[in-house]
């Protein structure tokens, strides 16, 4: 029997049209982009192609999106690039308090550079707490940095909201915006958001892993974090990844041409998945009051840690996370999860499914029975 | 609490500008315009239109900003503002006023006191108040301790529009402005050479400002210049092809007829007569897409080839009228034309051009039509001009129509 794959969030499986448009790539079509004989022009029509649709699916001009090596790469192009051009207006920088590891890892190179690095409040429910945000956002704030879409509990922050809030008090200030999990689920379209700077992976949408894009709007300065020949416009150099940014292209193209059907069945798998766990005693779903990507569900289970949970669902074929996977390799309980007000305890009972756009209405019944089961074992076990 | 108020913008008033103007053909245009403005959203978001008198109302489901984004790209439209709407009676109206404000303030430095003025428009004249009692009774009503207002009839920075429809009232507090002109293709048709030039893509673009649908025509050299070249085109046509939904492009490889031109001894007419060659093959083009004129980037002594002399021995090849939007420009009027149209950064790329090839060191000045038909008469032009456009490719680069394949 096939596995039940509930961790999008951390991958998701590549397309078969992006593996089809992006094959070639790796075989006959070896040109250099940068080669103006055929084979290295067909290469840079590729990418030019893979940037036209990134840019479709986000609505901004092709020249706006520079191609990366992924989310993390991009996310340290935008919060480290755009503080550092802004250097000259101002050292404030205001970084979400549920953030990615990676743009942790940023904001905190940021602070040895001698910025000040200040979280987003946040209030009792862990969502946004605009008037402290707005409070806190100062004349010589230069960065606003702020995820759309929780990867570990799907909650949607008010971005274009924090975003009018933000200029209104610092009319410069750069908004950049972690959009990897809602890119194919969420309408990511730049001006909509009213920001300034995006970042995207391609294998959270059915894309190869290896490609990821930062988008900027019109007239942003930002400053390129490597060094080298003139490729991306000067802000990523380095022989572009032709194969893994095709792909990206594809899958780009695809997801955003299935968003609007994609989302209504991502509800209703959720709302099916959470009937069946009804009994499953002293469950409780960490969700956004306001707004929820429904594709990613944070289940604090009692009893066992999610880490052992992780396991026997395993062994019952059906393949999610303790809270993100990503934060596996390191020790430390996720902060993310902290700000939002769990404790150790349940931050360790952290369950995280992850839905997609291959995920069924079996896959989410197997899964929900699992869970019932493993549930009923451990609790067996441990009585 | 009144019920039917909007939370947020709901639609977007469009508003005409030259069009209210012409009279009988105002259906025409207004049919046009409503089907561009279709064609420009629907890539982006299902719409909704509803026609009013001199106005449109487009109802989007979602995207707002990349709406007024594209419509701002829609010729024939004089601007547009992003609409609350509510039942066309007062308390309801004040209400929705409220919540129009509340939003124009979010996206302000707080603490200051704006000036302030509501603007209404009684377009149902059933209404019970007039345009100025309804501008009195908002603005009475909104004013307040909570609001920094200060009303400014004179030099408002923040107006609340008011328009007051037979179905329901219509609110807003920003107006951006639309591209102005005539909807494109209720002029016709043109066809446009066009180059990896500053100067051509603008030359299109005012056509298609004009009402023109423009169709475009490049010349390409291939070995001598590579296929980046006609890349860069590609480009460009695919910016302007926003500008009118539609983006075909006619590829002319060119190089024969410049070596027959190079032997034949042309030297210092040599660029002249690539252009006359260039008009033949563009008229013959015109006609099996219907165009009705040719449009091209050039100014009046801008380069050696544009002179008033050398223009009259290209003009003589073409057999259609020749619209020269750029003839009076400078060349920093073209490029900040261009930087606006969003085409600058893209002619900027350094590729080579087919007109250089061969050049001669001293090029004419003062060309005259005798001798370009001497030139020509010893090479077969006609025959020069049927290989070249029966090796024409047609590309569809935009999201509608279909090419028309070139037979000779």
């Amino acid at each position: 029997m096939q596995p039940v794959y509930l961790d999008h969030a951390a991958t998701s499986p590549l397309r078969s049209e992006a593996r089809a448009a992006l094959l070639p790539f790796l075989e006959g079509e070896y040109g250099n982009p940068s080669s103006r004989h055929p084979l290295g022009v067909r290469a840079a029509e590729a990418i030019a192609r893979a940037r036209d649709e990134v840019a479709q699916a986000l609505l901004v001009e092709p020249r706006q999106v520079t191609f990366t090596s992924g989310g993390t790469e991009a996310a340290n192009l935008a919060v480290l690039g755009l503080a550092r051009a802004a250097r000259a207006r101002g050292r404030h920088v205001l970084v979400g308090a549920t953030e990615h590891s990676c743009v942790r890892a940023c904001a905190a190179e940021l602070a040895r550079e001698g910025f000040e690095v200040e979280r987003v409040p946040l209030d009792a429910r862990g969502e946004v707490d605009l008037a402290a945000f707005t409070a806190r956002v100062r004349a010589d704030t230069v960065l606003v940095t702020h995820m759309l879409v929780n990867n570990e509990t799907g909650m949607v922050a008010p971005i274009a909201r924090m975003a009018k809030l933000a200029r209104s008090r610092a009319p410069t200030v750069r908004i950049a915006v972690d959009a990897v999990q809602a890119f194919g689920k969420l309408d990511c379209a730049l001006a909509e958001l009213g920001v300034d700077a995006l970042f995207l992976s391609a294998h959270k949408l059915g894309g190869p892993k290896g490609a990821g894009a930062l988008v900027l709007a019109p007239g942003v300065s930002c400053a390129p974090v490597l060094h080298g020949g003139g490729q991306e416009h000067g802000l990523r150099p380095g022989t572009e990844n032709v194969a893994a940014i095709v792909g990206f292209g594809a899958a780009a193209r695809l997801a955003e041409g299935q968003r609007m059907q994609l989302l209504p069945r991502l509800r209703e798998l959720r709302a099916c998945l959470l009937g069946r766990l009804a009994d499953l005693s002293g469950l409780r779903v960490i969700e956004s009051a306001t707004a929820q990507q429904p594709g990613i569900l944070a289940l604090v289970i009692p009893g066992a840690p999610a880490e052992v949970r992780v396991h026997h669902l395993a062994q019952r074929g059906v393949f999610v996370s303790a809270g993100a996977a990503c934060q596996s390799h390191a020790r430390e309980l996720s902060p993310g999860l902290r700000a939002i007000g769990l404790d150790d305890d349940s931050i360790r009972r952290v369950l995280r499914l992850s839905l997609g756009p291959t995920t069924t209405l079996e896959d989410v019944v197997r899964a929900a029975q699992a869970l019932l089961e493993v549930s009923c074992e451990l609790e067996r076990a441990a009585s | 609490m009144i019920e039917g108020i909007s939370q947020a913008p709901e639609a977007v008033l469009v508003r005409y500008g030259e069009l209210t103007l012409k009279g009988a053909n105002r259906l025409d245009f207004e049919n046009a315009l409503a089907r561009n403005v279709r064609r420009a959203l629907e890539p982006i978001v299902p719409v909704r239109l509803q026609r009013e008198h001199a106005r449109l109302l487009v109802f989007p489901e979602g995207r707002m900003e990349a709406v007024l984004q594209r419509l701002q790209q829609v010729f024939g439209i004089s601007s547009v503002s992003p609409v609350w709407g509510a039942p066309c009676e007062s308390e309801a109206i004040v209400e929705c006023a409220r919540r129009v404000l509340d939003d124009a303030l979010l996206a302000l430095p707080p603490g200051e006191t704006r000036r302030f003025r509501v603007l209404s428009r009684r377009a149902d004249k059933r209404f019970a108040l007039g345009s100025m009692e309804l501008d009195r009774l908002i603005a009475a009503r909104i004013v307040r301790d909570e609001h920094p207002l200060r009303i400014d009839l004179d030099h408002p920075e923040l107006v609340l529009g008011v328009e007051v429809r037979e179905s329901r009232a219509w609110l807003y507090a920003r107006r951006e402005p639309g591209p102005g002109g005539l909807p494109v293709g209720t002029l016709g048709r043109a066809l446009c050479l066009v180059s990896g030039g500053i100067d051509s893509p603008v030359a299109a673009w005012m056509a298609m400002k004009r009402g023109c649908e423009v169709v475009f025509v490049t010349f390409h050299s291939p070995p001598y210049i590579g296929q980046s070249a006609v890349n860069k085109v590609m480009d460009l046509v695919r910016v302007l092809g926003r500008w009118q939904r539609s983006a075909r492009l006619y590829v002319v490889p060119f190089a024969p007829v410049q070596e027959a031109l190079r032997d034949a001894g042309a030297e210092a007419y040599c660029t002249v007569l690539y252009r006359r060659t260039m008009h033949r093959i563009a008229t013959r083009i015109a006609a099996l897409e219907r165009a009705s004129a040719l449009v091209t980037g050039e100014s009046v002594g801008q380069v050696a080839s544009q002179t008033l002399e050398n223009l009259a021995c290209i003009e003589n090849a073409a057999g259609l009228p020749v619209l020269r939007p750029l003839v009076t420009f400078d060349k920093q009027e073209t490029i900040a034309l261009a930087q606006r149209i969003g085409t600058y950064a893209l002619s900027s790329v350094q590729e080579p051009d087919c007109c250089s090839l061969f050049l001669p060191r001293h090029p004419v000045l003062r060309g005259s039509i005798a001798t370009c038909e001497e030139i020509e008469a010893r090479v077969d032009i006609e025959a020069l001009v049927a290989a070249a456009l029966a090796a024409t490719e047609p590309h569809n680069l935009g999201p509608t129509a279909r090419m028309r394949k070139v037979s000779t």
